[in-house]
């Protein structure tokens, strides 16, 4: 039930297991369902907005409602967002921290601009990195946060005249928390990997081979320990960092590489290519999910198909386990009829 | 409705902890309806408490004497000093009778955001302190969040060569808590740092 949500007024929808193929003109608000849908797996939009941004323009207030079975149980959420207000619920009782909605419902958002991941700025792959590991995996999050808070501290302490005492206080924790939050990384492409890998092979069909890198900010030794190295460095570019006033090296500067057949995507794929290295990495997403939760998430491709060939888009469609619910939203219901889900037609609003 | 006076009185409301426009009006409204001997006994205990209390010159507490009563006690140890970062930390580990030495009130934590260092922390303050007392341990009783840690690293650094013993308190599962529900940080700090059983 959305009241408010966007384009929506007033509406109520009903979704099979499988999901439903959501068509309409361009501005019948397509992502818009797609966005509420996920709105109950992290408590805020995936589009990078203020929550009030998702209110309709004729009122100050919305309320949606959204039942979902998970295991056999009914896990009824509903929110209300006025300004500077949010309130959500679920089953009744009020959820407190956003981040304590993450267990319930999981959800992967395939992205028309996920393949700015790939050729955008590295603080895209971070992002897509620390929003896959903190639905993963809860002390991650926890660690981010943490990390996070340390270096704002830092980094204004960098700006301002200085103790090096106070500054080691802050080192000290910096690479312990930012090491910590490597290592969690790095076990995580450690599977990660391999199955991009097969996914990427099986969408091109055998024809190219996708390799992924985790890049430090730091000159890395095989030898020693994640934290040594970093504190060894961060000692090294004293000056510069002062001079800087920024924090000039931890897992907040590190980057992915992804390259086909040896060559960076970043510069070297077409968008085709960069479609499908996307489109395999939120697939593993999903996939990690459902090895370590036993859990199958909702899928959400926002037209991400249509770029790519008939082969390509018959490959994916081998991929999908087929316990996902899954949701398309597309113009074009056309290209998305070997996925066999329900048709919701949605209509421009007079 | 909230002009003059009572406005005035609402706006001062307003500065205490955990109290919002709509509580500062109704607990305005409450004290010019209540009896009038009883709410001016609530005004002159304020002013009393406020006018008595101030930092101990020894260990910086709040207190209504100086030096206050912990640093006059005959019976507590000279040689344990306890860090804390507020007076009402001082009244919490008193209640757990674990601890028989002399405190030390920061004030504060380190925090660059808020414009803290040293001098805010009372650091100074502490040096003299150590100075005059002959301290063997010192007990870092200090939160455990990123401004804690911060605090912690500074003054175990900062003291490691004068204190023979540095300490702060362990980070773990909670008594009575559940290891199914500690989270990671938590339950590897609690494996890190586990206790022979003879040692309860």
């Amino acid at each position: 039930m959305l009241r408010n949500f966007r384009n929506f007024s007033d509406v109520e929808f009903d979704f099979y297991k499988s999901g439903a193929l959501i068509s309409g003109e361009n501005g019948t608000g397509k992502t818009n369902l797609l966005e509420a849908i996920s709105f109950f797996a992290f408590g805020k939009s995936f589009r990078n907005c203020h929550d009030t941004d998702l209110i309709n323009f004729s009122s100050d207030h919305l309320h949606i409602r959204g039942e979902f079975v998970k295991n056999e149980h009914i896990l009824q959420f509903e929110s209300g967002i006025e300004k500077n207000r949010k309130k959500i619920s679920l089953n009744g009782s009020r959820i407190n921290r956003t981040s304590n909605l993450y267990k319930f419902i999981k959800t992967v958002y395939f992205s028309p601009e996920d393949v700015e991941f790939l050729s955008g700025a590295p603080v895209f792959r971070r992002n897509f990195l620390d929003q896959a590991l903190s639905q993963y995996s809860f002390s991650y999050l926890e660690l981010l946060r943490r990390y996070s808070h340390i270096l704002k501290q830092r980094n204004i302490l960098l700006k301002t005249e200085y103790e090096n005492a106070i500054k080691k206080s802050w080192d000290k924790q910096l690479i312990n928390y930012g090491s910590k939050l490597i290592d969690c990384r790095l076990k995580y492409l450690d599977s990660f990997i391999p199955r991009l890998q097969k996914n990427y092979q099986c969408i091109s069909a055998n024809r190219e081979n996708l390799s992924l890198k985790y890049r430090y900010s730091f000159p890395r030794r095989e030898s020693e320990s994640l934290s040594s190295d970093l504190e060894e460095y961060l000692e090294e570019i004293a000056g510069q960092e002062k001079e800087t006033g920024h924090t000039l090296a931890g897992p907040h500067l590190d980057d992915l590489q992804f390259e086909i057949d040896n060559h960076p995507v970043r510069s070297f794929a077409s968008q085709g290519q960069k479609r499908s290295t996307a489109i395999s990495a939120r697939l593993v997403q999903a996939e990690m999910i459902r090895v370590k939760d036993s859990e199958t998430p909702i899928l959400m491709f926002d037209d991400v198909l249509a770029d790519l060939d008939k082969i390509r888009t018959r490959n994916i469609i081998k991929l999908l386990h087929s316990d996902h619910q899954i949701f398309i939203a597309s113009p074009n219901a056309a290209i998305y009829k070997d996925f066999k889900l329900k048709e919701i037609k949605l209509e421009l609003l007079p | 409705m909230f002009t003059g006076t009572l406005a005035l009185l609402v706006q001062h409301l307003k500065k205490l902890p955990g109290i919002g426009n709509k509580s500062a009006r109704r607990m305005a409204m409450h004290l010019i309806r209540m009896n009038k001997a009883e709410a001016i006994a609530l005004a002159e205990s304020i002013k009393t408490a406020v006018e008595k209390y101030r930092n101990c010159s020894v260990c910086n507490l709040l207190s209504e004497d100086d030096p206050c009563q912990f640093c006059r006690a005959p019976n507590r140890r000279d040689d344990l000093l306890c860090i804390v970062e507020n007076t009402q930390d001082v009244y919490l580990i008193e209640e757990t009778n674990e601890f028989n030495g002399r405190y030390f009130v920061l004030s504060n934590l380190l925090s660059p955001i808020d414009g803290i260092g040293p001098d805010q922390i009372n650091f100074p303050a502490l040096c003299e302190y150590l100075r005059q007392h002959q301290v063997k341990e010192i007990i870092l009783a200090l939160n455990p969040s990123a401004e804690g840690e911060s605090t912690i690293n500074f003054l175990a650094a900062e003291l490691a060569t004068e204190i023979g013993k540095i300490t702060r308190l362990s980070t773990g599962i909670p008594f009575g808590g559940d290891i199914e529900y500690t989270t990671s940080i938590t339950l590897g700090n609690a494996l890190k740092r586990r206790y022979k059983v003879n040692d309860q």
